[in-house]
């Protein structure tokens, strides 16, 4: 049989986080393979660095009153 | 024998309660999972039994109560015709829950109470028999001479406000301990047994020490910080919180060669002691002496002195296995009418209080803005929110906290809190989760479709896929199953090459 396994972790998103993602990863490539519109295979060492990376860009969108 | 048990409704008063007995008591899962012969030696203890069957659900509650006083064996046809078609369902999960905790072996085929269930628990209920196993009480001298007087009801012991502000006392110096762990704060520290015990719950877990790894000595006397499970341990109810340390304290028993059965034993002599009386440990064993201390730490029991000889349990100690509040005015968090957060549209919350630690409580997911002498002022905003769910509090959590503590006023509210702000504080934990992550291994570049479907399959069978796609022949497994599928893919391999 021939096949190929790869190891990594699928992230789970949606459409709009995935697009963030995309631009993320032009900066700095972790992304092994884009699966579909709500899923990407990425490195498993980068995962913590994006969730950062993520959470800082996605703050920039919130404003609070105080 | 004293019995004392009665003097507390077990059964739950309003319908809002009831509904949360729904789910069996905490203990119950534990109990399950004892053997049958510490169960059976802990059954001849009337106390033991009383403070069981308290724990029980109504309907196996009703279950015993209807068999307790049958000499022989009924058939299960006969009780299942009481039983209505809507009531099965309930019925089977009770019946399941007496047969595993050996009330009511093998409820399939004949009801029969497990024989010393059923002798120590008639013996509780109509007392007789001289185990003690409701306790001592401590006699004094003086005593004796006043009962010789005829001023016999006189109270010589300490009265009950006394032992509950000890308790208050006691427990809220944990939960305040816990609270403001992670701050500049330093509260009085709770003793080095509860200290343990908060840690191997896993509620608090040491802070990492600076060098990064910590030696023997560097554990013992370093600071603790409160875990995402003491956060979510602060918004439970008193009771909960009880238990839930006191589980843990069970589960200890063996590592400290303790006798598992004595120490039920002993909480559930408490748990039908009369608050206000004192009680000699003379005929204590060991091992509950060692826990007569312990249980003096987290504000169960009083001593004069800790080498007095009588001690008293207090409120904490005997509503054990009721279902009243703990304590009368706890600030910990009482469930009741006593509410004191107001919650209005705008996010603003309103908390008539002055305690320290609700307030501190409260501090864990609202932003305060000002504090007057009975009275603290805040908002609930996104950051502080978030703050709190980085901590591992569930929105769920936050909720249900403000349900429970809400002021009377609010009770007229339907729904009890604004939508506006239930809804937003969802939204805001949801927010947080827009990223779900696995690690695992990805699946790809099969030659053949049939090779793909075949192995798709087995996958999907040991339950590991997270995700597929047919038209790409590829798919996603956890990576708990990726020695599972690999050993797969070189059997049938070998196969092929025969």
């Amino acid at each position: 049989m021939v096949m190929k396994a790869v190891k990594g972790v699928l992230l789970t998103c949606d459409a709009a986080v995935k697009q963030i993602l995309l631009v993320m990863n032009e900066a700095q490539s972790f992304i092994i393979e884009d699966l579909d519109d709500f899923h990407l295979l990425i490195k498993q060492d980068e995962e913590d660095r994006i969730r950062r990376q993520l959470e800082t860009e996605l703050e920039k969108n919130t404003y609070s009153l105080d | 024998m004293w019995r004392s048990a009665f003097a507390e409704p077990s059964m739950p008063k309003d319908p809002e309660t009831a509904g949360q007995q729904d789910a069996p008591h905490t203990l119950i899962p534990f109990l399950q999972s004892q053997s049958q012969t510490a169960l059976t030696r802990l059954y001849t203890r009337p106390s033991s039994c009383l403070a069981i069957f308290r724990l029980l659900g109504p309907i196996e509650r009703q279950i015993v109560m209807s068999l307790l006083w049958l000499e022989g064996p009924i058939a299960s046809q006969t009780l299942n015709g009481w039983v209505t078609k809507e009531g099965r369902k309930p019925y089977g999960t009770a019946l399941d829950t007496l047969s595993k905790i050996q009330i009511l072996p093998n409820p399939g085929t004949r009801m029969l109470l497990n024989p010393n269930f059923k002798a120590s628990f008639r013996m509780a209920l109509t007392g007789g028999g001289d185990l003690n196993s409701f306790g001592v009480p401590y006699v004094s001298s003086k005593e004796k001479d006043a009962e010789r007087d005829g001023a016999g009801d006189k109270k010589f012991g300490p009265n009950s406000e006394h032992l509950d502000s000890y308790a208050l006392e006691r427990w809220e110096t944990i939960l305040h301990y816990m609270v403001s762990s992670g701050t500049d704060s330093t509260p009085q520290r709770p003793s080095a047994g509860v200290l343990y015990l908060l840690q191997r719950s896993g509620l608090m877990q040491p802070l990492p020490s600076p060098s990064g790894y910590s030696t023997a000595s560097s554990r013992k006397t370093s600071q603790l910080q409160i875990s995402s499970l003491g956060f979510q341990f602060l918004l439970h109810t008193p009771h909960e919180q009880l238990w839930e340390l006191l589980l843990q304290y069970l589960k200890m028993v063996e590592e400290r060669q303790m006798d598992l059965v004595e120490v039920l034993n002993f909480l559930f002599m408490l748990s039908t002691m009369d608050l206000g009386r004192e009680y000699s440990p003379d005929n204590l064993t060991q091992t509950q002496l060692v826990m007569l201390e312990d249980l003096r730490d987290y504000g169960l029991i009083w001593q004069r002195k800790s080498s007095s000889k009588r001690f008293s349990p207090t409120r904490l100690a005997t509503t054990l296995t009721s279902s009243t509040p703990l304590l009368p005015s706890s600030g910990g968090g009482n469930t009741g009418p006593q509410g004191f957060i107001i919650l209005e549209t705008n996010y603003r919350l309103y908390a008539y209080t002055d305690n320290p630690l609700q307030i501190a409580v409260l501090n864990l997911f609202v932003h305060l803005k000002s504090r007057y002498p009975n009275l603290v002022v805040g908002s609930i905003t996104r950051d502080s929110v978030r703050k709190a769910l980085n901590n591992g509090i569930r929105a769920d959590q936050i909720i249900s906290y403000l349900v429970t503590h809400a002021h009377p006023q609010m009770r007229r509210n339907n729904p009890l809190l604004p939508v506006t702000v239930q809804d937003q504080i969802r939204l805001w934990e949801l927010e947080k989760n827009r990223l779900k992550s696995a690690d695992g291994y990805l699946y790809t570049n099969f030659a053949a479709q049939a090779d793909y479907q075949v192995v798709l399959d087995y996958a999907k069978q040991i339950g590991v896929v997270l995700w597929e796609n047919s038209v790409k022949r590829c798919f996603f497994a956890s990576a708990e199953g990726h020695s599972n599928i690999r050993g797969f893919i070189e059997r049938r391999s070998k196969d092929e090459q025969m």
